[in-house]
């Protein structure tokens, strides 16, 4: 039976009001799951608490600035080179969202626990020294190493209960390819208990068996796939298109109160659908699109295995 | 931005520091950068074609393995930076930055950045009620991890370059020589610090901040003035060597839509 489904519906049937653990794929300005970040939006779904890849970017920031997150998990929200998140500033600085900070081998390890069902994950020796842990002793605690007796931090398991993630294909069964850099979302996607997949385009079933094994998220893990061309804009959908710095400058600038904040939402969030939004930066979109041989010519992991 | 750009040199801020950077990468080398790193990537690529032929450099978040910066971009996610060698998952990066043995230089950087080295990209004043929100720590925790750590920041002004980190986020030399010793950590702490303004290293008996030259067309008393805490100064302070013709024809052909000059 086919995985593929409308935006409004995959929201509508798998992110529950009130989701307890919201995992966003995508980092930094690159593969952010925008067309599924949008719809929650949408459909006023509250998330309990909200988890970032390393680096979290527009995903978390524009989830906070629709008031949405009780709790962030995450070791990084921010524009990279163009700024600071505002929204995310704004919230902390002001007390309303409680954060549990994280740092990178955490977000990276306490997911492959997630994944594997392991009861926590030690953490290397150094990683105790900085304040990180000290700050969030819900995520973070020193054990006793059985091997050695020596105190040693690890981190509870991170088990998703859905993740938003963004890849170039899917097939109607719901396997799917990531072009380009995975960053931690093949391990979100196993982590996760349900998973919806954001795509620029559904390809015929075997289509992705065509790709190496590595670059793909099985099926048997994805509840729904969801078609949506140009749907990581104003980020980068890597393999497709390139971030739009001119759209994310107007957000920036718009999201610096939350009046601002709040308007862009009701003009270009709430105030049509996805299809509406997708038709008004189908010329934005287009203009970034990679070059065919720039695309052809990237190394990826999994190109460089099949040689 | 400062008297280097205009009277001293035609070179960029930028240019000089990715200069002054890849002479301190040695032919062994193996290093690893992260958010915002296209400056250190410049520098690594720089010292490959130069100096350090093998050096090996693992860029940011699409960990992609000595990135051919055709051209440099300023996100450390680019899909561009897949031009590559070759590429690695980010969490083979993450898993083998817990083993002090694989990467020799680790370049960071910090909203405060202190005496010791420490840095801080988490929040300025009470963590839980901050004046300033950063961004997060994302990988700087393993500092403690590498061989040489290598400071960079464009922002040398007293914000930044404060006595003591409001968060500790990337470990430096902790509170200096007793309780860096007591942590008897794998890594060798930070080893350079190179700003818009100077290039500085630790004092060896202290483990506090050094001055080792102003950029040229800076002062002394600038970069004093410019520094939120007590700069160890050995008179008399040389001026950093400025790019040469060719160093900057090579950081121009890679960098050709200006990502360094326009920091």
């Amino acid at each position: 039976m086919s995985k593929v489904v409308s935006l409004e519906s995959a929201v509508e049937r798998f992110v529950p009001d009130g989701v307890g653990l919201l995992a966003v794929g995508g980092m930094h300005l690159h593969n952010n799951a925008m067309a599924l970040v949008r719809e929650v939006i949408r459909q006023h779904r509250r998330v309990r608490r909200l988890l970032t890849s390393p680096c979290g970017a527009l995903n978390a920031d524009l989830l906070i600035g629709a008031g949405l997150v009780d709790e962030i998990a995450t070791s990084y929200v921010g524009f990279e080179h163009l700024g600071l998140a505002p929204c995310f500033r704004r919230a902390v600085e002001s007390g309303s969202i409680r954060v549990l900070e994280c740092d990178e081998a955490y977000i990276t390890h306490g997911l492959y626990a997630g994944a594997g069902g392991l009861p926590y994950v030690p953490l290397p020796v150094g990683l105790e020294i900085s304040d990180v842990s000290k700050v969030n002793p819900e995520y973070y605690r020193m054990v006793e190493d059985p091997f050695t007796g020596a105190r040693v931090l690890s981190g509870a398991p991170l088990r998703p209960d859905v993740a938003l993630l963004h890849a170039l294909q899917a097939d109607e069964r719901g396997n799917a390819v990531i072009a380009g850099a995975h960053f931690v979302d093949r391990s979100m996607a196993l982590a996760a208990k349900t998973v919806l997949v954001q795509v620029e385009e559904v390809v015929g079933f075997g289509e992705i068996a065509r790709h190496a094994p590595g670059t793909t998220i099985p099926g048997f893990l994805v509840q729904a796939v969801i078609e949506a061309p140009g749907g990581c804009h104003p980020t980068a959908s890597h393999g497709a298109y390139r971030y739009d710095e001119e759209h994310l400058m107007t957000y920036l600038a718009r999201a610096r109160d939350a009046t601002g904040v709040a308007s862009y939402i009701e003009e270009l969030v709430t105030g049509q659908s996805e299809d509406g939004y997708r038709a008004a930066t189908a010329g934005r979109v287009g203009a970034l699109r990679y070059a065919p041989a720039a695309a052809a010519a990237s190394a990826t992991p999994g190109e460089a295995t099949r040689r | 931005m400062t008297a280097g750009d205009g009277a001293a040199g035609n070179w960029s801020v930028g240019e000089l520091m990715a200069v002054e950077l890849a002479a301190r990468l040695r032919d062994d080398d193996v290093a690893v950068m992260g958010t915002a790193s296209a400056l250190p990537q410049v520098a690594c690529r720089l010292a490959q074609l130069t100096t350090a032929p093998g050096l090996w450099y693992v860029a940011g978040g699409t960990s992609s393995v000595n990135p051919h910066l055709d051209p440099v971009v300023p996100s450390c996610c680019d899909y561009d930076l897949l031009r590559a060698d070759t590429a690695l998952p980010l969490g083979d990066v993450v898993l083998m930055e817990g083993r002090a043995d694989v990467f020799s230089v680790f370049f960071a950087g910090g909203l405060q950045i202190d005496a010791h080295g420490n840095c801080n990209l988490v929040s300025v004043g009470d963590w839980s009620r901050p004046s300033l929100r950063g961004p997060g720590t994302v990988g700087l925790p393993f500092l403690s991890r590498v061989g040489r750590v290598l400071i960079y920041s464009m922002s040398h002004n007293r914000r930044t370059f404060v006595e003591r980190v409001d968060f500790l986020g990337g470990p430096g030399f902790l509170g200096g020589p007793e309780e860096w010793s007591a942590a008897g950590l794998a890594g060798g702490g930070p080893a350079l610090v190179v700003t818009s303004l100077a290039t500085m290293d630790f004092d060896p008996d202290s483990l506090r901040m050094r001055l080792v030259s102003v950029h040229p067309g800076v002062t002394v008393e600038e970069v004093r003035d410019a520094t939120g805490f007590d700069l160890i100064v050995r008179d008399p302070v040389p001026t950093t060597v400025a790019p040469t013709p060719d160093q900057l024809a090579i950081v121009r052909e890679l960098d050709s839509n200006g990502v360094l000059k326009g920091r």
